[in-house]
């Protein structure tokens, strides 16, 4: 008759303790995260090869836990409401949206020399202006992406995959889809200016005038859309169902599909595109900063591991050297022409407020109408 | 001091058997201590009451309070060097901007549309279940009704798309019969988003309905049917009148529920039907200081849910009281 009540002791017990847990105030959450042996890490879905992290805990000790995030502006509030003692050691901010990080004392500016393989990193990549700010360096760059045209090549020509235009026709009304931000972007690009803003930060009334022109460019072409979406997951799965049969996408999630055997195919088109970079960076007092630097300075240790993110997210290594680590395949599913690559630019972060301001209003009266 | 006074236990007991609850139990302390706080019916009540106030408290009203005062705020999360401060500017941004009716609007007239929907399917299933099942068996039917639900709402969600995509069987059944050559494009419309929240909320709709229906005496249509009334007529004036009560629960959860579905809109819906609630997501998704107007934004949709339910309510109310005269 005793097992009962000591079974029900333990229940309140551990509820009791779990209570406590979740209860307990930020200083107590950020004392457990400080574990002796951790790194804390918000990063994107195939982000940490599996197979580097079982060897990294191996040979280190420290356990790495990840977080997977889908999003820069979530991560940017998680941080935000966890500052200024975050339980996050090591985040993922693409290289444009840097600025509004470090503007807010969300990141701390990295000390490339307790980096010894900093070197390994493709200096185009590394050595870039924009990831030098205030004269500091903010994040190893890890893998880079671009906004491209995707297609199923059962269905679309390449030759018409080489204007935006094809994503907007009649012909394929309903069999498409995109992310409205990213397209925003890429629509005033596809009208001659700046998607970037930059050449507007003396003229907003000017820069509010190309976006409205190019929301309503995507009002008139809301009845041809199939689906706005979010996440690279959303698109594969529209692809594999057939429910579309182009799209505007980052390149990873289609080298994903491509890798795996899907009939796709990526192109820039002729209009141009945006690139961009994923870092991984420091957050300013990270509970376990020696940890992350140590985590840091294995991930960029060797083109393999370069080679094995690609693999797994199937966006380009900025590692030296990676891609003598991938197949024909994974080599064509991450790689353009030359004359492709001509139309590309990288989105820059030095008109976001201004922008954003107004790019995000358009987006809600996009979906609203 | 006998051991007898330490645990106030009486002449004659054995101890030495008793369990570590029943020694507890038998503490003077703790007798003492129990005594106190039961001597009268009102510390009975403050006693039991303090938990589920607790409760309600913490877990219902706390997080509703956390985001209204979010929603008077200018800044949240608060950066470092950011001063916060008081304002109304977020409930002013809804009603000043017409781009954010349509959601509002559209949000409460789907979940209305698909609350009616889910009452009329799901009403003869409860009838069946109620009436005509034995009572040996509905148990099983109602468990196999739930098994469902022992799944999250993505994945039933996903189960959707599975039905209704261009490959999913939806498609394949209608090709392989041959009543079409191409697949219906089924997905990313208010049809999948409508079958998806039907299909979600259906058991919200069915319990309440099952029980007002299994509560409603079998004598009642037997008297109506001995006097000449028709099924309809039966169903009309008995039936329906006599169920209302569930009628009224069931459509109250399910348009609350409806109002606020977020994951099956974004899953199962296209660019037309974009839903209140992906206007708030967005607001807390999008870096920055946007968070006090998405909680402004789901307060003012929360007050609006709550005043529809409460309008209908006051019609069943008065349908009942018409049904009593």
């Amino acid at each position: 008759m005793t097992r009962p009540i000591l079974n029900r002791r333990r229940f309140l017990g551990t509820a009791a303790m779990t209570g406590a847990a979740l209860a307990s105030p930020a200083y107590l959450r950020r004392s457990m995260a400080q574990g002796s042996g951790e790194v804390n890490i918000w990063t994107y879905n195939d982000f940490v090869p599996a197979s580097f992290k079982e060897q990294f805990e191996s040979d280190t000790g420290i356990k790495v836990n990840v977080r997977l995030v889908d999003d820069q502006g979530k991560q940017f509030n998680l941080l935000a409401a966890e500052a200024p003692n975050p339980t996050v050691d090591i985040m993922t901010v693409a290289g444009h949206r840097f600025l509004q990080f470090i503007d807010s004392d969300l990141l701390a500016p990295l000390d490339v020399g307790r980096l010894s393989n900093w070197g390994n990193i493709n200096p185009t990549f590394s050595e870039s202006d924009w990831s030098t700010i205030n004269g500091e360096k903010w994040g190893a760059p890890i893998l880079s992406g671009m906004e491209v045209l995707s297609y199923n090549t059962d269905v679309v020509s390449p030759e018409e995959a080489l204007t935006w235009d094809t994503l907007f026709s009649e012909k394929y009304a309903q069999q498409n889809a995109y992310i409205i931000q990213d397209m925003m972007s890429i629509i005033m690009l596809k009208m001659g200016y700046d998607g970037n803003m930059v050449a507007y930060m003396d003229d907003p009334e000017k820069a509010a005038a190309i976006v409205e022109e190019a929301k309503q460019f995507l009002i008139e072409n809301k009845p041809l859309v199939r689906k706005y979406y979010d996440g690279g997951a959303e698109v594969q799965q529209m692809f594999v169902n057939q429910d579309i049969v182009l799209a505007h996408s980052w390149n990873g999630p289609a080298a994903a599909l491509i890798n795996d055997g899907f009939p796709l195919a990526m192109a820039i088109p002729n209009e141009g595109s945006y690139g961009f970079v994923y870092t991984y960076n420091v957050a300013n007092n990270a509970p376990n900063v020696d940890n992350a630097y140590t985590f840091l300075n294995a991930i960029i240790a060797s083109s393999e591991i370069g080679a094995s993110m690609t693999k797994a997210s199937g966006f380009i290594s900025t590692y030296k050297d990676a891609s003598n680590h991938l197949t024909d395949l994974e080599k064509a599913s991450t790689s353009f022409p030359e004359e492709q690559l001509a139309n590309l630019q990288f989105f820059r972060a030095e008109a976001n407020e201004l922008k954003y301001s107004l790019v995000d209003p358009a987006v809600e009266a996009i979906k609203a109408a | 001091m006998t051991d007898q006074a330490v645990t106030g236990g009486t002449p004659g007991d054995d101890r030495s058997d008793r369990t570590a609850w029943g020694r507890i139990a038998a503490w003077a302390p703790y007798r003492a201590f129990m005594g106190a706080v039961t001597a009268s019916p009102r510390r009975q009540f403050l006693i039991l009451a303090a938990f589920p106030v607790l409760w309600v408290l913490t877990q219902h009203l706390g997080p509703m309070i956390q985001m209204v005062r979010v929603s008077l705020t200018d800044a949240y999360p608060v950066a470092p060097g950011v001063e916060q401060s008081f304002t109304l500017d977020n409930y002013l941004r809804f009603f000043g901007d017409p781009i954010f009716w349509q959601p509002f609007f559209r949000t409460l007239i789907f979940a209305a549309t698909f609350t009616f929907c889910t009452l009329i399917l799901t009403y003869p299933v409860a009838y069946f279940l109620a009436r005509h099942v034995s009572p040996k068996n509905r148990m099983l039917m109602l468990l196999l009704l739930l098994i469902p639900f022992w799944v999250g709402e993505i994945v039933r969600t996903y189960a959707i798309m599975i039905l209704l995509g261009n490959t999913g069987a939806v498609n394949l059944v209608l090709q392989w019969v041959g009543l079409i050559d191409r697949p219906i494009p089924f997905m990313y419309t208010s049809f999948s988003m409508g079958v998806g929240i039907v299909y979600l909320t259906a058991l919200y709709m069915l319990l309440p309905l099952y029980s007002a229906l299994e509560k409603l005496p079998q004598s009642l249509g037997d008297a109506a049917a001995d006097l000449g009334a028709g099924a309809w007529t039966r169903f009309r004036r008995i039936t329906l009148p006599l169920t209302i009560e569930g009628i009224s629960s069931g459509c109250t959860l399910v348009f609350l529920i409806s109002t606020g579905f977020y994951a099956t809109p974004v899953l199962l819906g296209g660019p037309s039907t974009t839903v209140f609630s992906e206007t708030i997501a967005g607001f807390f998704h999008v870096a920055g200081d946007q968070w006090p107007t998405g909680a402004a934004f789901a307060t003012i949709m929360f007050l609006a849910a709550l005043l529809l339910t409460g309008a209908f309510q006051a019609v069943m109310r008065s349908l009942r009281k018409g049904d009593v005269r």
